[in-house]
């Protein structure tokens, strides 16, 4: 017997279903479409302009086979290694330090949330100057101390090996939003817990191994997940910033289906790369979870 | 917080608490969400194809600034000239997206200001609407246009697009760095070896050796860097319409730019360059303006920033060289209108078009611009009046038979992206230029042979359904 | 530098000679007075070295002042090991927060400078006289027109907080007070839809919108918003999962219906976490660009985002100050904002089950 449902097991999902009633409507409404249609368009060669036309799996082959992809896929992947951990504990860090009684902590919250508030267009403006090598004003600080060590300063967006680099900093500054999930979760930490332990005369690094880490380990795996889908969908700033960049070195993969599907028309293409992407997004987040699943503590669940 | 919860229980003021909270959210109400809620309620009501009476013709163009002010005049004289038609020009960023979602989705403009580079593509799609009938019913012919111009507008022998303001390339040349450098000011160089031995002779380093002027460097400004080829004798496609990436005007040309960045040290050239991007352009510090660059290939408008900026710089325009054989070859390029498929009032829109194409029009558009005119016939006036000082230059390049453009394919972009990278690659050094070039080559060639089959694909469905019916 | 020296040891005196506690303020704020300009000085040395050379008497002085600045340092705070947490955390986040603050900083002075200005070499921070007029020439720039298009901005972010409040804790409760077979699958699908990249499904969306003809209008902006966001419904849901059960079973008890539970109970206790919510959906609405970009084409609707675009120019050249004029009038709002609600917004963000256990 494949489905036994009791009566009230019935009206629960009778219930439940009501309650997000709103999300499967919209889904019905804005997404379930869109994402069909997507599929399908990734099989087929669509101009957007034209009906698409059927081709099966030309587009997938085509994609293993070309070197672009697996260029901005590299470029995407690297990007998101170096930029998630460095992320992660930057963040921390700085939570850790605002968490401390500091005199006007208030402020200095805001201020680290402040940069996540500027809109992109002038955000991606105002780094192209800052990253300016001859201009701006990053170069302006390090040149006069680097002289002396006959070295110079770095050409950030000219030069492939610090194109990347540059968008670490851009994306470390942005670090406002998780830096708060992470003070959020500091402060639920019993203070007694610290205390008791420094009775017992535990030292500053066991601490926070062994009580600080652990107890937040959930607000860890959110913005672990978070940073993932994040870091994969990286798209505005190398955009507005640099283009493709020097040697195809800030080309990352959202951008590359963008140009797919409107610059050269094609797209079924993109919407190919698009699910290639989901596939990859979910794998990694999946291994995400089973890793953490052994060390994130929740607070029982009580449901 | 407390504090606030304890006066909020004295009667008197929770009440005018709430008095207060009450009108702010009537004014937020009345000013903020009644008015966009109506527009959202009832869209067709505030939308309108009529203005006063007349047919409104929405018209969408890239341009913002004194090229925005210049068509805004052609504009007003049109209006003020006749009383059935309203042109109302929007200014719109990311031109190429917009346009396309718009056709997209079945809600174009009625016209539409592109650069020639796109139309191909559109073209293709069926997102323009082909203008030949119109054309020969307002009497516009391909006579009367420098034909350059005119056929950045033919797509497979139909006519798409119209164009507004043309352009040129040149090269630009500092005067007075060339009498320091002992060379006479006014004998640019003819052959691509004069342009090397003359860039080497402008050229100066500082006491540290890093590069303080440079002669010439074919990586800035780098808005052409997939175009080297034409001035060596190479093409990007054959009159078949091959792709021929890798042929040897274009490997030719590649040599000669990897040889600059071994002649000057690779690092000398980035830590030169770096920051000469767009964003210093149109600044004071655009660096032909502050003589750190000699000679540069740049366009028509220059003339305006040098204007601008620096109008004491002593400045020259010569053709830019090329090969043995090559005389006057130049880069073209234009500003078209277009009338998107599905648009509401192709007619009206066309008769636009026509006002903007008649010789008085185009004129005055293209003097505010700066630019030249595309037509064939030119008044005395506009040469006398113009203030750009070499301006029948880039014109006499216009008409010449060497006057290249960009291949009129829809796979151009994509070329062109792939062209710039190869140009980085041999540039940093990384690749030589026959590798670059292969790779390049092959990269859209596959591109180029799916689309093929696409169309095989396409063709053979259409063919299926025409023998069912 | 010798007054600094002098107010150390002046604070070491007058540490061991006095234990009233005015006293001791008074001593640590000469400590940290002179500490900090101690720090400062060889800083200063050491730049200069490395721009100019090395001299005997600069390596002397650097390393002697070092050697000061840190066994003073060291003595003073042997008393309690919290002062000295203390006052690294205070360097930390001070010298963090000027490398955070600066390309905000570098946007205000850009604000207030001449076309010309904003590109010099070497950059300067300020330039006088300080352009305060650039705030109002960017008001009404070239088709920019700031008090239309904040008022479209501010009607979409009113419509899209309160529908997405409302949706995403209606969703959120139905996916954590109430249990059902096939709850957390469907959870996880809605989590799954966060991940598909947005240039996919934005033709498809936007013919499905010329479908319902609102392409042209506010509606695809602020619509959608009432049928609940992914990445709400998740952290309404952690939160929803911490209100304790005896609660509702309480409200069960004396006889309330689901949808009462959810209303009179959950939602009253819920306000830290709505206010978080509807925060970030007005930051988002505020600042998005792309919807704006696609579904609006009259001018006279554009938003504040979009409408920055009318300083930007392709050959004609961009007036700089005036665009980061613009930017900044632009955030100013959203900063207010986000500073008068900073304590709620953490509460919120607290309770949401991020804390072990």
């Amino acid at each position: 017997m494949i489905f036994k449902i009791s009566h009230a097991e019935f009206c629960n999902i009778k219930k439940g279903l009501l309650f997000i009633s709103p999300w499967i409507i919209g889904m019905a409404l804005f997404v379930g479409y869109p994402i069909v249609a997507s599929i399908y368009y990734s099989f087929t060669d669509f101009s957007v302009l034209l009906p698409p036309v059927g081709i099966g799996f030309q587009n997938y082959s085509d994609l293993l086979k070309d070197d672009l992809f697996w260029k901005s896929l590299n470029n995407t992947l690297l990007y998101a290694a170096i930029s998630l951990p460095l992320g992660l504990g930057l963040s921390l860090f700085l939570a850790l330090f605002l968490n401390q009684p500091i005199k006007f902590r208030d402020g200095f919250r805001a201020v680290y949330f402040l940069p996540s508030l500027v809109p992109l267009i002038p955000l991606a403006i105002l780094w192209q100057w800052i990253f300016n090598s001859r201009f701006g004003i990053l170069n302006g600080i390090l040149n006069p101390l680097l002289q002396p060590l006959q070295a110079s300063a770095p050409n950030w967006l000219e030069d492939p090996m610090w194109t990347k680099p540059a968008l670490v900093l851009t994306r470390l500054w942005g670090v406002g939003a998780s830096m708060i999930i992470f003070l959020a979760a500091l402060q639920e930490v019993p203070k007694e817990l610290y205390e008791s332990a420094e009775i017992d005369g535990v030292t500053h690094w066991r601490k926070f191994f062994n009580i600080t880490l652990p107890l937040i380990s959930p607000a860890i795996y959110f913005n672990l997940i978070v940073g993932i889908i994040a870091s994969l969908q990286f798209f505005a700033v190398p955009f507005v910033m640099l283009g493709r960049g020097p040697a195809d070195s800030s080309y990352f993969f959202t951008m590359y289906i963008y140009d797919a599907a409107f610059k050269y028309l094609r797209m079924g293409y993109a919407s190919a790369m698009a699910w290639l992407m989901f596939i990859l997004t979910l794998i990694l987040t999946i291994l995400a979870s089973r890793v953490s699943s052994r060390f994130v503590h929740y607070e029982t669940d009580n449901l | 917080m407390p504090q606030l919860k304890r006066k909020l229980n004295n009667p008197f003021i929770y009440f005018s608490a709430i008095v207060l909270a009450g009108i702010a959210a009537l004014v937020v109400l009345t000013a903020v969400i009644l008015p966009c809620l109506a527009f959202d309620l009832f869209p067709s009501y505030f939308r309108s194809d009529i203005h006063e009476g007349r047919i409104k013709i929405e018209y969408w163009e890239k341009w913002t600034g004194f090229e925005g002010e210049a068509m805004q005049k052609v504009i007003d004289k049109f209006n003020q000239s006749q009383s059935r038609i309203w042109v109302e020009k929007r200014p719109i960023s990311r031109i190429e997206q917009r346009f396309l979602v718009s056709v997209a989705g079945k809600n174009p403009p009625d016209l539409a200001g592109l650069q020639a580079f796109m139309i191909p593509n559109f073209a293709e799609k069926g997102a323009l609407k082909s203008l030949d009938e119109l054309a020969s019913e307002f009497n516009i012919k391909k006579e009367d246009y420098l034909s350059v111009f005119w056929d950045m507008g033919v797509y497979q022998n139909k006519l798409y697009a119209l164009p507004t303001t043309p352009a040129t390339l040149a090269l630009h040349y500092n005067k007075r760095l060339f009498r320091e450098a002992g060379l006479d000011p006014d004998k640019p160089p003819q052959t691509l070896d004069e342009l090397d031995s003359m860039a080497e002779k402008l050229t100066r380093y500082n006491n540290k050796g890093k590069i303080k002027t440079i002669g010439f460097t074919p990586s800035y400004p780098g808005w052409w860097l997939w175009a080297w080829g034409f001035w060596f004798g190479g093409r990007l496609t054959d009159e078949k319409g091959r792709i021929t990436m890798d042929d040897a005007g274009n490997v030719k040309s590649l040599v000669w730019v990897q040889n600059y960045a071994r002649k000057y040290g690779l690092v000398r050239l980035q830590e030169f360059e770096g920051g000469f991007g767009r964003l210093l352009f149109a600044s004071p510090q655009n660096p032909f303006l502050t003589e750190q660059v000699a000679m540069e290939l740049q366009g028509v408008w220059m003339f305006n920033f040098i204007d601008k900026y620096n109008p004491k710089l002593e400045w020259g325009v010569a053709p830019f060289p090329a090969v043995e054989g090559l005389e006057n070859v130049t880069l073209a390029d234009c500003d078209d209108l277009v009338i998107p498929t599905d648009a509401p009032h192709p007619r009206e829109a066309f008769e636009f078009i026509s006002f903007v194409q008649q010789q008085e029009n185009m004129e005055l558009l293209c003097m505010e611009q700066r630019k030249f005119s595309p037509l064939k016939k030119v008044s005395e006036d506009f040469w006398i009046k113009h203030p750009h000082p070499y301006i029948k230059l880039f014109y006499e390049l216009a008409e010449s038979p060497n006057a290249k453009t960009q291949p009129m394919i829809p796979m151009f972009q994509q070329m062109r992206e792939e062209m710039n990278s190869a140009f980085s690659e041999v540039w940093l050094l990384k690749k030589t230029p026959e590798q670059a070039l292969e790779r390049v080559q092959n990269r859209i060639h596959r591109a180029w042979e799916s689309q093929k089959r696409v169309e095989e694909a396409k063709s053979k469905s259409q063919n299926s359904r025409l023998g069912k019916k | 530098m010798f007054l600094s020296l002098a107010a150390i040891v002046a604070a070491f005196i007058l540490l061991k000679h006095s234990d009233k506690p005015q006293i001791k303020k008074l001593a640590n704020t000469l400590f940290l007075c002179g500490e900090a300009y101690l720090l400062f000085h060889v800083l200063h040395l050491i730049i200069s070295i490395i721009q100019y050379g090395v001299s005997d008497f600069s390596v002397l002085l650097t390393v002697g002042e070092t050697y000061v600045l840190v066994q003073s340092f060291a003595e003073y705070t042997k008393r309690s090991r919290l002062r000295r947490k203390l006052i690294i955390a205070h360097a930390v986040v001070i010298i963090g927060s000027i490398a955070f603050l600066f390309p905000l900083v570098w946007m205000v002075s850009t604000a207030l400078k001449l076309p010309g200005q904003a590109m010099s070499y070497p950059p300067k921070l300020i330039e006088f006289p300080m352009r305060f007029e650039n705030f109002k020439t960017c008001l009404n720039y070239q088709g920019f027109q700031f008090n239309l298009y904040a008022r479209n901005t501010l009607y979409l972010c009113i419509l899209s907080v309160l529908g997405t409040i409302l949706s995403s804790s209606l969703v959120a409760y139905g996916f954590s007070r109430i249990k059902w077979r096939g709850r957390d699958f469907c959870f996880y699908l809605t989590l799954a839809t966060m991940m598909i990249p947005f240039p996919v499904y934005m033709i498809p969306l936007f013919r499905l919108f010329r479908l319902y003809n609102w392409v042209g209008t506010f509606k695809p902006l602020w619509i959608p918003a009432f049928f609940s966001s992914a990445f709400h419904v998740f952290l309404m849901r952690q939160f929803f999962m911490n209100i304790p059960h005896d609660l509702s079973e309480a409200a069960f008890m004396d006889g309330a219906g689901d949808f009462r539970i959810y209303w009179s109970v959950i939602l009253p206790l819920a306000k830290p976490v709505l206010l978080v919510v509807g925060l970030f959906q007005f930051l988002n609405t505020w600042n998005d660009f792309l919807g704006p970009l696609i579904y609006l084409s009259d001018q006279k609707r554009y938003t504040l985002s979009l409408g920055l675009q009318f300083f930007q120019s392709q050959h004609g050249g961009t007036d700089w100050n005036l665009l980061m004029a613009a930017s900044t009038l632009v955030i100013i709002p959203i900063v207010i904002l986000f500073l008068c609600t900073q304590k709620t917004f953490l509460r919120g963000m607290t309770m949401s089950g991020l804390r072990g256990g």
